[in-house]
């Protein structure tokens, strides 16, 4: 078929992926993404080398063809520790992520269809969470828990939820007065089904960008308590901990020892923000 | 004005409440409470129940909470486990450290979010905006523990220019205030450049937002300069927006300061809640969640009257 003669309704699954490549913001957000996660899950796996075997009379050399990133101040190679930690850090930011979602969307909605009592309170409730600083608050129950992966997950899941949950009540608000969601409401649609099946639905380009971000804010969580030393506990390597024993000998000026973390945590912010302001940018979405 | 003063005022002091109410939840939310914490494996039914009644934990919730506001409203904040000394004491230096720390960088990146975002403004789309939008960018992205590590890196150790850490207090004048000032330039610079990335963004769609304004148009033909628009008119109408995102970006640039602290040992109020933390003396350390939290409400606060301050018409909203 001529394409100038093509309605400008009907288009090909590979048109649609072509305004995807366009988007240059995206394509960077996510080649960087994939520059993070292949070294992360399978760098360690082709690289073969063991993150926590101790190179005796060996240690903090500068890289070189037998260790591309150097060694740390134990012997370790930087590399092999730098892929360990990567995925140390991902798979407890990633569930974190998503943990974060699923409470952000179910309080936003439950304030956005509940009685407007609920919604004030609720809202309420946000407003002062938000006003404590969300680092001081992971500092201070990370300080009270057992730290292992899984309580991790659930302390950043259950912090990082609050500005999706406020975006949601809007934008569930907003939608809520369109007429397809009203007409729903006339044909019985009960409060929960109509959330479920129609605004989730209009909201999918906003859940989509700040889904995004909330990744971003998790590796950022994660890397930060563990520079701290109140995230991922030794002798396992992560992003934050591995910056933080930089840092410890940092007059050595071991730059090698910054660069392999350092990098990697950019990049994943880096690649959290484009992809989510890329989709935001294809979507036309409010964020 | 005085009205909203009053309003916002109010509404300032009922979020205060919430906060030490939400504070005293929070401390209770934990499985086991403080006492698990400190004995670890160690704990016992008796030596449990032996560091409960010390600590007042064993009487009913809700006794305890209003234990919790009565020693808050006469400044009793409990005594640190580890010094055994009342919290309120120990917090003083490092609260003045602090706010000194975050009134010079928020001036800093105030300042310099003015120069940036009005020269992105008028730059629109050009290379000298484009330079600022990738700055903005990247600096976006960067953690401060990150940033804070790498200037270490340059100007410490490579170059020797500053010093890496070691201050001891604001007031003790013996080391002099150029040691003081010498060892403030990097944490500082390492906020502003963090904060600044965001502040001049929303600044700089602002300057060339109004300037695409009628009034501008207006000034110009009856020939007004371009710099008497810009500096008298369109400046004056964007500061608004950028005052009222400082204020909600209070708790973010505290949590970005919390790990510039650690990585400079700068002793202020995150650098002592991490070692609390470390330590587990959780009196210290929800005396100063509390602290901050209350910090970043009369930030709120304080912004919204430098609003009304600038735009009469923002009291009658």
């Amino acid at each position: 078929m001529n394409s100038q003669t093509a309605p400008a309704t009907i288009r090909g699954p590979s048109a649609n992926l072509g305004r995807y490549f366009r988007n240059r913001t995206l394509v960077t957000g996510i080649a960087l993404a994939l520059f993070v996660l292949l070294p992360s899950f399978l760098g360690g796996l082709i690289y073969g080398r063991d993150p926590y075997e101790l190179h005796l009379g060996q240690q903090l050399l500068a890289p070189s063809g037998e260790f591309p990133l150097g060694t740390d101040s134990l012997g370790r190679d930087v590399l092999a520790l730098v892929f360990d930690g990567g995925r140390a850090t991902l798979i407890v930011a990633l569930p974190a992520a998503a943990l974060a979602f699923v409470v952000g969307l179910l309080y936003g909605l439950a304030s956005a269809i509940g009685p407007a009592w609920l919604d004030r309170v609720l809202m309420r409730t946000l407003d002062t969470f938000l006003a404590l600083p969300s680092l001081v608050v992971l500092i201070f129950f990370a300080s009270m828990i057992t730290l292992t992966n899984t309580t991790l997950i659930m302390l950043i899941g259950f912090i990082s939820w609050a500005s999706l949950a406020r975006l949601v009540r809007n934008e569930a608000i907003a939608q809520r007065g369109r007429d397809f969601v009203l007409a729903a409401e006339q044909l019985g649609g009960g409060r929960w089904y109509v959330a479920r099946v129609h605004l989730i639905r209009v909201m999918a380009p906003i859940l989509a960008v700040n889904g995004t971000f909330l990744i971003g804010d998790s590796i950022f969580a994660l890397s930060a308590l563990s520079f701290l030393g109140l995230g991922v506990q030794p002798p396992q390597a992560s992003w934050g901990s591995l910056l933080d024993s930089a840092l410890d000998i940092i007059a050595l000026d071991p730059w090698w020892l910054l660069l392999g973390p350092g990098v990697m945590i950019f990049a994943a912010l880096l690649a959290s923000s484009l992809i989510g302001q890329g989709l935001n940018a294809r979507f036309g979405a409010r964020s | 004005m005085l009205r909203t003063l009053f309003t916002r005022g109010s509404a300032s002091f009922l979020s205060i409440a919430l906060l030490i109410t939400m504070v005293f939840i929070m401390a209770h939310l934990p499985p086991g409470g403080p006492a698990f914490s400190i004995l670890g494996v160690k704990a016992t039914p008796a030596s449990v129940a032996a560091i409960n009644s010390r600590l007042g934990l064993s009487i009913p919730l809700w006794q305890q909470y209003l234990i919790w506001w009565g020693h808050l409203l006469t400044g009793n904040l409990g005594n640190s486990y580890l010094l055994n000394r009342p919290v309120a004491q120990i917090l003083g230096s490092y609260f003045v450290n602090t706010i000194a720390f975050y009134t010079i960088s928020i001036l800093v990146s105030v300042a310099a979010s003015i120069g940036l975002g009005l020269v992105q403004g008028v730059y629109y789309g050009r290379w000298p905006a484009r330079v600022i939008d990738f700055y903005q960018l990247a600096f976006y992205a960067l953690p401060g523990f990150l940033v804070g590590t790498v200037l270490i890196m340059f100007f410490s150790v490579r170059l020797g220019w500053l010093p890496a850490s070691g201050i001891v207090d604001v007031r003790d004048i013996s080391p002099g205030i150029g040691s003081f000032a010498a060892h403030l330039v990097l944490p500082v610079t390492t906020v502003a450049l963090l904060t600044t990335a965001s502040l001049s963004r929303y600044f700089g769609e602002a300057v060339h937002e109004e300037l695409g304004k009628e009034y501008v148009r207006t000034a110009a033909a009856k020939g007004v300069s371009f710099s008497a628009i810009l500096f008298k008119h369109v400046l004056r109408n964007a500061l608004r927006p950028l005052i009222t995102i400082l204020g909600l970006s209070f708790p973010y640039i505290f949590t970005g300061g919390v790990t510039v602290e650690t990585v400079f040992d700068y002793p202020g109020l995150g650098w002592l809640m991490w070692r609390s933390a470390l330590e587990r003396d959780y009196p210290v350390v929800i005396a100063i969640v509390l602290i901050i939290g209350v910090l970043t409400v009369l930030g709120n606060f304080l912004a919204d009257v430098v609003n009304g301050l600038l735009d009469p018409r923002a009291s009658y909203e």
